[in-house]
């Protein structure tokens, strides 16, 4: 990785019409904020700050469905997949190493201000977990299960709840995705009826659950309640790790926007999904652990300057998932704005001429006060 | 600026249409000017630096900025392509416009084999300087009455007004020749990297322009100035 970072940097340096009469003098190595070390599982403070590799046919294996889109872009545009290490994944990284698996699994609550990195730092801990062969539950943006829904059927397993028949059916075609082997080896314990004439025995393996939801998309939201709960019981038998990651885990305990045909406003306890999202991230399991996001962004009815977990998740929610371990992401440091800001100049993303100069460096500083989103979001046009 | 007489009351609002006083100076925005140390500075910009300590000075328009990254042809283009005052979406819209070349054409960079990677150009910028550039008119037709009858005469056509036709058609270009659907700076990178490469709509109506100037040589002599 190193070589391909330095001889990427000649090329540039010989090539191109949009290289600025700026001297780089060539003892500064630009590599210095890459990192070849592509497992999660080794990466400690001396890779802090600096930016991994990830393949993309593992890219598209581990994370069907949870990469923010604007990172999903920069995949396509420069054709690889680099995260950085900083310093609170490190952190999750670490209790995540040392936790004991008998105690009940500990509820992590990632929590900072709008576009600091908190889903990207999810996505690390999902990615340091599928590499260490656990089963990952991620659950992309609770929120778009309490908005937007199109359909929303009556449950034919309980009369006073709602299914979504749309977002569970595409929630299950992405865990197939990422958790193949895992659906095979986990038989379900329990014989479980869908509808009047179809059925799975006990002792199947789970596929054919998943597989019964994907085929019959009315029954798809009781598919996942099954998976979920199956899953949940067998985790402490040890024969696989858990992990539960929830990015916008306020969504389960707000407002939802969404009406039922008498235009009377459902709550979320009456949507079979978020019901079994809820058992799912209590801590009477063992065997794993949970790891969730907050999220103003996507939030229905909460002011945006609300971050912290007391404003976002209110009362109900606060005492569902207290106890937690709160770990706070902030803007980045100015070690990790170098190395951000070198590893755009890298992949040929500034382009203007005075982006490279040191003039042109602290305006962009200053302008998005080492605020990742604003950053990504200044260097776009330039 | 003031009034005339000096016992009217001094406005705080200016208002529309009213003109500086010639002794006003304009502000100057750029940080390298105040950055030379006084040795450097030529006999007219001492003369300059000290007519500045007395005369005052006129208010900075919103448009004028002192980012290193600002561009006066990349003010104009959003300018035009402003309606109803909405600057806020014109000057959006013109830096999704330059993201998304900057996007396809480093998408290309990265995928191309090593050889080809020095051709491709990936600076927004540039390619937004070059293409304008290559759409400006050379020549141009202006309607002449002569007993009668109007005729299109051939006519020079200033710096001003070349960049202003070319900005133009760009931007009717898009507006009206496009499917309703698309977006605008999905269809104005389109429109962009054609011209930058010589092809496209509106590099051919710049032709249709010379030629129809060519072909109305005859009546050149009705032009008198």
């Amino acid at each position: 990785q190193l070589d391909r970072g330095c001889a990427l940097h000649t090329a540039a340096r010989d090539g191109l019409s949009s290289v600025s009469s700026q001297d780089i003098p060539a003892e500064r190595p630009r590599a210095v904020f890459h990192t070849s070390e592509s497992d999660p599982a080794k990466h400690t403070e001396q890779h802090e700050g600096r930016l991994y590799n990830i393949p993309l046919e593992e890219v598209k294996a581990v994370f069907p469905h949870g990469l923010p889109h604007g990172f999903q872009q920069q995949i396509q545009t420069f054709n690889e997949a680099r995260v950085m290490v900083r310093k609170p994944a490190l952190e999750l990284l670490t209790y995540l190493k040392s936790s004991n698996f008998a105690h009940p699994a500990v509820r992590y609550v990632i929590y900072g201000e709008r576009g600091t990195g908190k889903t990207m730092t999810l996505c690390h801990v999902v990615h340091y977990c599928s590499r260490q062969g656990w089963l990952v539950v991620h659950i992309p943006d609770a929120h778009l299960w309490v908005k937007n829904c199109k359909e929303l059927l009556q449950s034919s397993y309980n009369k006073e709840r709602l299914d979504q028949p749309l977002q569970a059916s595409v929630w299950l075609k992405n865990f197939k995705t990422s958790n193949e082997r895992f659906l095979q080896e986990i038989k379900t314990q329990k014989k479980y009826m869908w509808g009047k004439q179809e059925s799975t025995e006990e002792g199947r393996p789970l596929r054919e659950v998943v597989e019964q939801g994907l085929a019959r998309v009315r029954s798809a939201s009781d598919a996942v309640g099954v998976v979920l709960r199956e899953i949940k019981q067998q985790s402490h038998r040890g024969s696989f790790r858990l992990l539960v990651a929830v990015d916008g885990v306020n969504a389960l305990w707000g407002r939802t926007t969404l009406r039922k045909e008498d235009k009377s406003p459902v709550s979320p306890e009456e949507l079979t999904l978020v019901h079994n999202l809820r058992k799912m991230v209590m801590n009477d399991w063992s065997g794993g652990a949970i790891v969730t996001t907050l999220s103003q962004t996507g939030s229905l009815f909460k002011p945006s300057s609300a971050y912290t977990p007391q404003e976002l998740l209110g009362r109900e929610g606060f005492d569902a998932l207290d106890p937690f371990v709160p770990i706070p992401v902030s803007n980045y440091s100015p070690r990790e704005f170098e190395s951000c800001y070198g590893y755009y100049l890298e992949r040929r993303w500034l382009q203007h001429e005075k982006a490279h100069t040191e003039d042109g460096k602290a305006e962009l500083q200053f302008l998005s006060g080492s605020n990742p989103r604003q950053l990504d979001r200044l260097a776009g046009p330039l | 600026c003031h009034s005339p007489a000096s016992l009217a009351p001094r406005r705080i609002m200016p208002v529309r249409w009213s003109r500086y006083n010639p002794s006003y100076l304009e502000p100057e925005a750029k940080k390298e000017s105040y950055q030379k140390p006084l040795e450097e500075l030529t006999e007219e910009e001492r003369e300059q630096m000290e007519l500045k300590a007395v005369r005052p000075i006129k208010a900075a328009p919103p448009s004028l900025s002192s980012s290193v990254f600002s561009d006066p042809m990349i003010s104009k283009f959003t300018n035009m392509m402003m309606k109803s005052g909405n600057k806020v979406l014109a000057r959006s819209l013109m830096s999704q416009t330059l993201e998304l070349i900057k996007r396809k054409q480093v998408e290309k960079y990265h995928k191309a084999p090593e050889k080809e990677k020095e051709t491709i150009e990936c600076n927004p910028y540039v390619i937004f300087h070059q293409a304008l550039k290559n759409c400006q008119p050379i020549i141009g037709l202006s309607s002449i009455t002569r007993g009668g009858k109007t005729y299109q005469v051939p006519v020079p056509l200033t710096d001003n007004r070349r960049r202003f036709l070319a900005m133009k058609w760009l931007i009717t270009e898009c507006r009206e020749h496009k499917h309703r659907r698309t977006m605008m700076p999905e269809k104005l990178s389109q429109e962009l990297l054609l011209a930058f490469n010589n092809e496209g709509p509106v590099i051919k109506r710049k032709h249709v322009l010379h030629k129809m100037a060519e072909a109305n040589r005859a009546y050149a002599h009705f032009r008198w100035w």
